[in-house]
């Protein structure tokens, strides 16, 4: 099985993948471009023993119904598109707050407002800088259809580890885009269960709530999550360097630019400029390291966006005042063709 | 009638890649959207189809159909 290779469009391979990694309960609501992933689930959730589909009354009711199966110990699943995202930051933030272990998927689409329903990565600062209170995401932006896959199965390992929200950020290309996907073998493992809402005969009743109303004890729990986020940062980091050894120049970019980035680089290589990308895997948390360690021998990062500029604050914290930054973006669906960031670079380059 | 394509509206993605395939340069995507929001591809000018069927082997939501012409049985001497 593990060896099969199938043709699949991303937001299938991602319902798919969330399915292998044992996700039996899923919660929607209809928003292109990621339609296809609450149509796939309706459909092979019912294939499982204890799989169920329930298609919520609004964005906002799905999230809290994640955060019902997280606190009964369930792996569940919403996905949703860049303005259905923003009603569901409430939930999520409602997730974090009482450590809760859920997975959201956002295949972003054009902004703001209603925007468009074509592939705008966007949503960076909502992703990266999220809903209300001081809580983070763990951020995972897949750049081609089986790295989705692969990563929505990482995603609900890594809520279960360390007990939060993990958000898996693609856009309408990713989402739509038909690729071939080997789904890994997923190995289940065993994760404490034993703070769920499960049923409390013989032991003390567990509570999953987000109210603090003693400051003192918000005061705490917010230390304490902020010492988990301190523990992410130090070990979930997930970066590639393409062809980084040698480079001069650096592209920083991710998801779908990245892939364009990538086609760049090659036309660039060609012409003899020696170009590498690194390419953030976890946008929180931020390969920093990656780009403070780079920049002394580069010439510059140019930072490439679909989107006005979002990302290249974090470009910025980690190249430091070690080399320039530069910034190329496409905006409301305009997907960049690989010339435009040749041209970019060749104008940079002098 | 002579070749034409028939493109199912309302499974077209918009993504444009029939539009790149056809050597004829006679698929567009619309002015028009379809159920799902996305301008769908449109042939504009079926009297230079050739039905070479690239369109449809490129097509990722398999949307769109080839019709080909029927050939006049060709005169044969006796």
């Amino acid at each position: 099985m593990a060896t099969e290779k199938l043709l699949m469009k991303g937001n299938e391979a991602i319902a798919e993948a969330a399915v292998r990694a044992g996700c039996k309960l899923f919660f929607g609501y209809p928003i292109t471009p990621q339609n296809e992933i609450p149509e796939y689930m309706s459909k092979r959730l019912y294939e499982i023993d204890g799989g169920h589909f329930v298609q919520a009354e609004s964005e906002v009711a799905a999230s809290n119904m994640i955060y019902g199966a997280a606190a009964v110990g369930q792996r569940a699943m919403t996905s949703s598109s860049s303005p259905g995202i923003s009603l569901k930051q409430e939930g999520l933030s409602y997730c974090a707050g009482s450590e809760l272990p859920v997975v959201c998927v956002n295949i972003m689409r054009g902004g703001p407002g209603l925007g468009s329903i074509q592939p705008s990565p966007s949503d960076y600062f909502p992703a990266t800088r999220p809903g209300h209170g001081d809580f983070r995401y763990i951020v995972l932006a897949p750049s081609s259809v089986q790295e989705a896959a692969d990563l929505v199965m990482d995603a609900f390992d890594l809520a279960d580890t360390y007990r939060n929200p993990v958000l898996v950020l693609g856009d309408g290309l990713i989402g739509q885009m038909m690729e071939p996907v080997v789904f890994k073998d997923y190995e289940p493992r065993a994760f404490d269960k034993t703070w769920c809402a499960s049923g409390c005969e013989g032991r003390e009743k567990n509570i999953i709530n987000s109210l603090y109303l003693e400051p003192s004890v918000l005061e705490e729990h917010n230390l304490h999550l902020f010492e988990k986020y301190a523990e992410i940062e130090r070990k979930e980091v997930r970066v590639e360097r393409y062809r980084m050894e040698d480079a001069e120049i650096a592209l920083a970019a991710y998801g779908t630019t990245a892939r364009i980035g990538k086609t760049a680089i090659q036309a660039l290589r060609a012409e003899g400029l020696k170009v590498g990308m690194i390419r953030p895997i976890t946008l929180w948390p931020f390969p920093w390291a990656a780009f403070r360690e780079a920049a002394p021998g580069l010439r510059f990062v140019l930072d490439v966006e679909m989107s006005m500029g979002q990302m290249i604050q974090d470009v910025r914290m980690g190249v430091g005042e070690a080399c320039p930054v530069h910034f190329y973006g496409r905006v409301g669906g305009m997907v960049p063709s690989p010339g435009e960031i040749v041209a970019r670079v060749r104008a940079l380059a002098g | 009638m002579g070749n034409r394509i028939e493109v199912d509206r309302d499974r077209c993605k918009g993504c444009g890649l029939c539009v790149v395939a056809c050597p004829k340069q006679i698929i567009e995507l619309g002015r028009e959207i379809n159920l799902k929001g996305y301008h769908f591809a449109v042939q504009v000018d079926a009297s230079r189809c050739i039905a070479c069927q690239m369109c449809a082997v490129t097509c990722p939501e398999v949307a769109i159909t080839v019709i080909r012409a029927v050939r006049k049985p060709a005169r044969t001497a006796v």
